[in-house]
């Protein structure tokens, strides 16, 4: 099974396989292990298909070019589609989340990474974005609900912008800051020694090489935000029509309707819910896609 | 290269899904299409532009939603969102200013933050409180006010207890736990449910309020659907429900003994039967739980919208005004009765309708 290049004495590399060498105990253990190996990841991978699978087969059924583009039924107990409001709303929110907290994180790594480096502030900075990852979404939508909310009298679909970048804030930091660490630094002295300042090599050398790891961190914030739940039911309320404006008036998610329509009792409910999820899916499906596309046209590594 | 390996692998999953729910799969097809208002209001309706806003009582929400769908399409300058969140969130959301009106079961307390004498109840439909029941085999179930605190509070366990057989004569109820469904947000269903009870059962000990302290082998579901949902999935759970939701979805319902001494399962006849003898307060709220009459349903609860004395802004006063005086008239009558409403008698409307003409629009 087991293949490695041995070292002879003649200099040529003979190839040995290490089960002839093996005792029929060891025999024995190696291929329980292997089997232990595939049979753990054949039970991780289950629920990942069926979740997969089961939010293909029912939301499928429903999705279609009307229910993207279609008003929500006003009452759950009618069935049939619409669900534009919350493709609208959720890609405008994450859209301008995204805006907020990607451009920020990006460059709050930047200064942990290449400026910072172990100085109070950076060491300050670093613990905080720790903490604030561990921070539950709901406690960010209390946050923006009680500093913008109530002083603006409105919930629109730029509280959940807010609410959302704050969330994604300090995973983009802590990716962005892990993938510049692990690009080499003789890549840095090299541009250095070139003449380069330390602003060119960062933008030249640094941010380059490691762009397909921070478009990675970066596609992870999206996608957790745009699944966030909690935050968005607190501060951007509720709409039936399509809301293209984030300044003004309520907004919905998809990740809000699914969670309203999925706890109803009725089928043309649940059945909307499960077409949200595929939505949803498909969304960050989309949006990772993109991102790949863009980050291997401006990354030097592959 | 390995970006077009990942790009042709998604394709091909992408396709796949939507091929399959091309062919195959046919989709829901929409059931009734929604009734069109008409009349007067409906007619002032369609003259009036704004967008207005309110939150609150999940109890009424069906007859709220199919209403504003209704309007929806004669109206098209009068945008109406109304956002189920549960009584007590309404009122808190009201007296923040995030809302324009908000929709209520119970009324404002001190703990809301709505100062007094700057908003107004309009009461706009009732509707029966349905005791729902989920036993296999069992679809005539009477109880007592006694044994349904009994229930609800933990002293009674089991479906075969004397309390609940002694008024099931004949009836074979199974030895099966009793698991009990109630509400987990703040809600007006709830406080009507037990203030019933506090008034009804003497041996209910948990009084009467938006949320009890339930006993912790309850099981909290969220709003009127939340509960009706636990029940549908539990043999053995009862919880209690707005009677649209309970009919719409084929729940069986108890039958509740009321003050005169007769069980009376929940329709919208017998809704009526305990609005008629239930008086208007000064304040236009009204309380029809165990009410007197023969043919009443005890547990009947009121709704409310909530709406304020005065609108600072004259665009969003005017639309709240249109668009309650409409609900409250040719809205009740077109779709609350299809939904297991009840519209109000002549005489809570017309003290509704001169509520809101007292509303300030547009003070200075």
């Amino acid at each position: 099974m087991t293949v490695v290049d041995m070292p002879t004495d003649a200099g040529h590399d003979v190839e040995v396989s290490l089960e002839a060498n093996l005792s029929p105990a060891r025999r024995i253990a190696d291929h329980a292990a292997t089997a232990a190996m595939v049979l753990s990841f054949a039970v991780a991978a289950v629920p990942l298909v069926m979740i997969i699978g089961y939010v293909f087969l029912k939301g499928g059924q429903v999705v279609d070019m009307a229910f993207l583009t279609e008003a929500i039924p006003n009452s759950y107990r009618r069935v049939g589609p619409g669900m534009g409001p919350a493709v609208v709303g959720t890609v405008i929110i994450t859209a301008a989340a995204s805006a907020m907290a990607i451009p920020l994180g990006v460059l709050g790594a930047i200064y942990l990474n290449e400026y910072g480096k172990q100085n109070r502030l950076a060491r300050t900075i670093r613990f905080m974005a720790d903490v604030m990852t561990g921070v539950p979404s709901v406690v960010m939508g209390v946050f923006v609900y009680v500093v913008w909310v109530l002083r603006f009298r409105e919930q629109t679909g730029f509280a959940g912008s807010l609410a959302l970048a704050c969330l994604m804030l300090p995973i983009v930091i802590r990716t962005t800051e892990e993938m510049l660490r692990l690009v080499p630094d003789e890549l840095r002295l090299a541009s250095l020694a070139l003449g380069a300042r330390r602003w060119r090599t960062t933008l030249t050398v640094v941010l380059p090489a490691a762009l397909p790891g921070i478009t990675s961190g970066a596609m992870l914030a999206v996608a957790r935000a745009a699944g966030e739940t909690a935050p968005i039911l607190l501060v951007t309320g509720l709409t039936f029509d399509t809301n293209w404006s984030l300044f003004e008036g309520n907004n919905t998610t998809l990740a809000a309707q699914i969670f309203r329509n999925a706890s109803q009792p009725y089928e043309g409910a649940q059945l909307r819910a499960y077409g949200a999820a595929f939505t949803l899916i498909l969304l960050v499906f989309a949006c990772t896609i993109v991102a790949r596309i863009i980050s291997a046209r401006f990354s030097t590594t592959r | 290269m390995r970006l077009v390996r990942f790009l042709a692998v998604v394709t091909v999953m992408v396709s796949g899904a939507l091929l399959g729910s091309g062919c195959g799969n046919s989709r829901a097809k929409a059931s009734d299409p929604i009734a069109v208002p008409s009349g007067p209001m409906t007619e002032l309706a369609k003259q009036v532009p704004g967008r207005i806003k309110g939150a609150g009582a999940s109890f009424p929400d069906a007859f709220y939603q199919e209403a504003v769908a209704g309007l929806r399409q004669v109206a098209t300058k009068l945008s109406v969102t109304y956002e189920a969140v549960g009584s007590a969130a309404g009122r808190e959301a009201f007296g923040q200013g995030l809302s324009d009106f908000a929709g209520t079961d119970s009324l404002v307390g001190e703990d809301d933050p709505i100062a007094a004498g700057t908003f107004r109840y309009i009461p706009t439909v009732a509707a029966s409180i349905a005791v729902v029941v989920n036993l296999p085999g069992v679809t005539d179930l009477r109880l007592t006010p006694e044994a349904l605190a009994g229930i609800f509070q933990g002293d009674i366990g089991r479906w075969n207890d004397p309390a609940i057989t002694a008024s099931n004569p004949g009836q074979e109820l199974p030895d099966r736990e009793i698991v009990v469904a109630r509400r987990a947000d703040g809600s007006g269903t709830t406080k009507n449910f037990t203030r019933y009870l506090d008034r009804a059962a003497d041996n209910w000990r948990l009084g009467g309020d938006d949320t009890v302290e339930w006993p912790s082998h309850t099981q909290g579901g969220q709003q009127n659907s939340g509960v009706a949902q636990i029940v549908i999935d539990t043999a053995g759970a009862i919880g209690y429900v707005d009677y649209g939701n309970a009919a719409q979805l084929g729940l069986t319902m108890a039958a509740i003994r009321n003050r005169a001494g007769r069980f009376v399962a929940p329709s919208i006849a017998a809704t009526q039967a305990a609005i008629d003898s239930s008086e208007l307060t000064e304040e236009l709220t009204y309380d029809p739980l165990d009410a007197p009459g023969a043919d009443a349903y005890p547990i009947t609860a009121p709704t409310y919208l909530l709406v304020r004395s005065s609108y600072d802004d004259a665009t969003t006063g005017r639309a709240v005004v249109t668009f309650v005086r409409w609900l409250v008239t040719e809205a009740a009558d077109t779709y609350a009765a299809d939904l297991g409403f009840a519209p109000l008698p002549e005489r809570f409307r017309t003290a509704a309708l001169s509520a809101l003409d007292q509303i300030q629009i547009d003070p200075r």
